[in-house]
């Protein structure tokens, strides 16, 4: 199979679609109390799945577009897994938080349940930029991962002195991996706009393959 | 830095990506070092200089 039909058959946009269509659709069923533990965890298991459909619908694209290393599929294999420990872990430990009266050492045996996952997803990603060969690809993600650092030291400071002064609510810690997630996704974002420009964009469209430039004869 | 990528590759006839695949990288790799966004590591440069049979100094110039 050549690597415009394989791009072709990996459709990331129709499974990316699916499952944010199928996880609004649940949050539409809770929000409305139509549904409730653990018919809520058991639907959830179809975004989950269409995730890892996409995933691998990503990979295929980016294989055939010649734009992915082994480092890269390594990384992506890991957010993945380490993404399904964390969205289990933590519906396992909301659901028996809620359910029972843990005592202190239980709730501390809890609370580890998704943050192992999230302790994994950074090892995962300090293991990608050592083990990334493409020098470039390398300093893109240490200058993505640098960027996320920055707006969660940034946005954590500024919160905690507001919160201080009684300007804003409380928030849990924990938004500080989403909030480094979030500023390493702008990161990298930012920097695909400004290598692919007006014509690189459409040559990125094209599966990243720019045509040769030639030469002027004299 | 300034280099001489784009018209080396004109010399040659090869697209971003038919030298990204002689360099063993990326083809963004070769696309940000053309375009002057990325200053390749030293280890690279020779790389670089191998394919095109020329010495660095032949490929990339200092900024005046």
């Amino acid at each position: 199979m050549n690597s415009s039909a394989r791009k072709q058959e990996a459709r990331p946009g129709l499974w990316g679609g699916l499952m944010i269509a199928s996880a609004a659709a649940i949050l539409g069923l809770k929000l409305s109390n139509a549904i409730a533990a653990p018919i809520l965890y058991l639907l959830l298991i179809i975004p989950a799945g269409l995730g890892v459909q996409y995933f691998r619908a990503m990979q295929s694209k980016s294989a055939a577009c010649g734009s992915i290393s082994p480092a890269l599929l390594r990384y992506n294999r890991g957010i993945a897994l380490s993404s399904l420990g964390y969205a289990t872990g933590l519906g396992i430990a909301v659901s028996l938080w809620n359910r029972y009266d843990p005592s202190p050492p239980a709730v501390f045996a809890l609370a580890l349940l998704p943050a192992i996952p999230t302790f994994a997803m950074i090892w995962v990603m300090g293991k990608y930029i050592v083990e990334e060969s493409d020098e470039y690809l390398r300093h893109r993600a240490t200058v993505a991962a640098l960027f996320g650092l920055g707006l969660a030291l940034a946005l954590g400071t500024f919160w905690g002195f507001m919160e201080m002064f009684g300007l804003v609510p409380h928030v849990w810690a924990w938004w500080v991996m989403p909030v480094w997630a979030i500023g390493m996704g702008i990161g990298q974002g930012w920097m695909s706009l400004r290598d692919r420009g007006h014509r690189g964009m459409i040559a990125a469209q094209a599966c990243g393959r720019t045509p040769p430039v030639r030469r002027r004869d004299p | 830095m300034k280099n001489r990528l784009k018209v080396l590759r004109a010399e040659r006839d090869w697209s971003q990506a038919d030298l990204a695949e002689r360099l063993g990288v990326s083809r963004q790799s070769v696309n940000a070092i053309e375009k002057g966004r990325y200053d390749p590591s030293l280890p690279l440069a020779f790389r670089i200089a191998e394919v095109f049979d020329l010495a660095i100094e032949e490929i990339f110039q200092r900024d005046a």
